[in-house]
């Protein structure tokens, strides 16, 4: 048996394309062809065909909401197109593995993000470097592609300053999070003051009071979704389960002694 | 008949004792049993209680011939037991990716013709392609031997048999437990020899002590009621590519992680002796395994196109050992007993090395072959072995449950693979079976990356789940 990969010709040179769906296209020969003169009419064939993608779902809606910025292009190897109707949605090509659309973004070179082309009142635009990145891996694990040795993958993501990853991904959670501790600050200790006739002061120098508010700290941490309590369980059960299971050897040797010799 | 003064030598014997023809349970009840306290301890007892076995030695049966069968069944010859190695298929081709540790080669004495390969570079691939080439800290006599099942199980029951021990080609059935403390056990199997393509001859043996290394499906493991574990499905296609393409994977193994190609283990591409192997696991998806290999090969298809699939095969690995792995006189190494790793699903080396301290604690508790054993010389092995793996164990089980997680944690996973002292330390720990602490400033700075990689990949997933 050989493998059918045997029939995937190497990918032809890439061809700006319009975007993605090649099923948008009005006259068969410009699959083969780049055809900007129809490139302004783009957006109304995605409008008309994004609900019927079926293959590359993501990309053609995402392409939608970012062609006005005219970023990313995929490739279709156009010798596996057959021909096309007008605006009809050609699902057979799509399927399996003949057409195979490859991920394609005029900023991605040579297998990383090329910063210069970032550039944004002089220096480099990261938010929208971790943009193209979601974009990109969203891509690929809808369409995992090939590893290939020709134009190998280097990017790595500690390129992106750390503070740009702050500005972006924590500040805002812990915007939340401080804002959850201080209401239930707030109102704890409103609650313990009515109950008790203990100020805020004085209730800082309890030791049960404090413990209260390392427990209220953690939590606030540690859950910060409803699913977080049975996550945390079944963490602190997985942290043990392979020692227990080595340990099972050990735990019945009393009842099988008895019987063997 | 035989007596026990006559002389029955198999090979030459110098200081072991004389055994006569056929041990008979009689010979070894005639032994007066030396009272064993009646209150059975957990802790060890010493052998000096157990009775010294007259006109024979110990006699033991080792059933299955892998590697964990073959160093046990060479390290109890060695050491003046009688022993029988009981194997169903002498010529068994296991399905096996087939890669030892360099510590495997000198601890037993492997001739380096067994290897087909030495692989020095090893590639891994995140989720979203990106490579990175690991294995830029070895020295030049370091590498991952890559060996034919085959051969290697070939090689291993040779010397075993050059040791003194009886190689039987059969396959066990099952095994009558002792009537007392001293009775022997009654093995039943069906022997193959002479025979092709015959049922077999049912025979019986009995012997003193068993040592189960039958693999997975292990049967000595069902008659000792030993329990099950969980078990992965490793599935693996043979494929022949052209010659060019086959230069590529000279000395380089490769890795594919993501959630296309296994949702909890990794896909494979590793050159065996003229072709390479490509294959996937699972343990929670076993019955998608089919189309995680078809993403395997999709990731690897630039580099095996045109190849032709010339076999294809499947094996469970097992992912934790048995409930439990002694009982009475009996023993399980190796797969029987579960000694596989998590993370990397290497077995060889531990069935191997398993099989002898296995057989090393029966030689050291008989006294070489002169005294009955009983089960707590057995659990001598169990202890050292626990004692002197299990943090390896832990390591990789670890590593997995922080790193196979979840495509992000993938990605983090080859982004910390790239850094060099990750890599001397992966490597290090993998060659010489030893966990090495390493420097502390180094593994503290390693700590730091590795939580930001995994946060960075775990944001970087948040953004994706908006879109």
């Amino acid at each position: 048996m050989s493998i059918s990969m045997a029939l995937f010709s190497p990918p032809a040179p890439n061809l700006r394309t319009l975007l993605s769906s090649p099923r948008s296209l009005p006259k068969p020969r410009l699959t083969l062809k780049p055809s900007p003169s129809l490139m302004p009419k783009a957006p109304a064939f995605f409008a008309v065909s994004a609900s019927s993608d079926n293959g590359a779902g993501a990309v053609p809606s995402s392409a939608v909401a970012v062609e006005e910025q005219g970023e990313p292009k995929v490739a279709v190897e156009p010798a596996k197109e057959p021909e096309r109707e007008n605006g009809s949605v050609a699902s057979a090509p799509e399927e399996g593995a003949v057409a195979v659309a490859k991920f394609n973004d005029s900023r991605w070179v040579g297998g990383t993000w090329n910063l210069k082309q970032f550039q944004k009142d002089g220096s480099t635009d990261w938010d929208a470097v971790i943009d193209a990145e979601v974009r990109r891996r969203k891509w690929l694990e809808d369409n995992p592609e090939s590893s290939s040795n020709d134009d190998p993958v280097v990017f790595d993501t500690s390129i992106i300053p750390w503070w740009a990853w702050m500005k972006r991904f924590h500040l805002p959670e812990a915007e939340l999070l401080n804002g959850r501790a201080a209401m239930i600050g707030f109102f704890m200790a409103y609650l313990v003051d009515s109950l008790t006739g203990v100020g805020l002061v004085d209730q800082m120098g309890n030791f049960f009071c404090k413990t209260l508010l390392f427990i209220a700290v953690v939590g606030v941490l540690v859950i910060r979704k409803n699913e977080d309590v049975e996550t945390i369980k079944k963490l602190i059960e997985e942290t043990t389960f392979y020692d227990k299971q080595w340990q099972a050897t050990w735990q019945d040797d009393n009842s099988g002694s008895s019987k063997n010799g | 008949m035989a007596t026990a003064s006559s002389i029955s030598l198999k090979t030459f014997t110098g200081l072991r004792q004389n055994t006569a023809e056929k041990p008979h349970f009689a010979a070894a009840a005639a032994v007066p049993a030396a009272r064993r306290p009646a209150a059975r301890q957990f802790r060890v007892l010493a052998a000096k209680t157990s009775p010294k076995l007259a006109n024979r030695n110990l006699r033991v049966a080792v059933i299955g011939g892998g590697p964990a069968g073959g160093a046990a069944a060479e390290a109890l010859a060695k050491g003046g037991v009688e022993t029988f190695l009981i194997e169903r298929k002498l010529d068994n081709a296991k399905p096996c990716g087939g890669a030892i540790p360099l510590c495997m080669v000198g601890e037993f004495d492997l001739p380096l013709d067994i290897i087909d390969r030495r692989v020095t570079k090893m590639k891994m691939i995140s989720p979203s392609n990106v490579a990175v080439d690991i294995g830029r800290t070895l020295k030049p006599h370091e590498y991952i031997g890559m060996v034919r099942r085959e051969v290697l199980d070939a090689y291993l029951r040779e010397r075993a048999a050059k040791n003194g021990a009886t190689v039987i080609n059969g396959l066990f059935l099952k095994m009558d437990m002792p009537e007392d403390k001293n009775a022997p056990y009654r093995l039943h199997f069906s022997e193959y020899s002479g025979m092709k393509g015959g049922v077999g001859e049912k025979r019986t043996l009995e012997v003193d002590a068993v040592i189960g290394a039958d693999g997975a499906n292990s049967r000595v493991a069902k008659s000792i009621g030993a329990g099950d574990y969980e078990y992965a499905i490793a599935f693996q296609e043979r494929i022949k590519i052209p010659e060019d393409k086959m230069v590529y994977y000279e000395n380089l193994a490769e890795m594919y992680v993501g959630d296309d190609v296994s949702p909890d283990f990794y896909g494979w591409v590793f050159p065996k002796c003229d072709h390479v192997a490509v294959g996937t696991g699972t343990v929670t998806h076993k019955g998608d395994i089919k189309k995680f290999q078809l993403a395997t090969r999709n990731r690897a298809k630039d580099k095996i196109l045109g190849g032709k699939i010339i076999r294809v095969e499947a094996h469970p690995i097992p992912e934790h050992p048995r409930p439990r792995r002694l009982s009475g006189r009996v023993a399980l190494v190796g797969d029987a007993a579960g000694y596989v790793t998590k993370c990397s699903g290497e077995g060889i080396y531990f069935a191997a090395k398993s099989g002898r301290m296995c057989a090393e604690a029966i030689v050291e508790g008989s006294e070489q072959g002169k005294r009955m054993v009983e089960e707590s010389d057995l659990r001598k092995y169990l202890e050292k072995w626990d004692k002197t793996y299990w943090p390896t164990y832990k390591v990789l089980d670890v590593l997995q449950k922080v790193f196979y997680r979840s495509n992000p944690a993938r990605e983090a996973f080859v982004e910390m693979c790239a850094d060099e002292y990750v890599q001397k330390m992966t490597f290090d720990s993998y060659l010489y079976k030893t966990v090495v602490p390493g420097n502390p400033l180094d593994d503290l700075k390693l700590a730091v990356n590795t939580i930001g990689s995994l946060v960075r990949a775990n944001a970087l997933r948040k953004e994706m789940q908006k879109l």
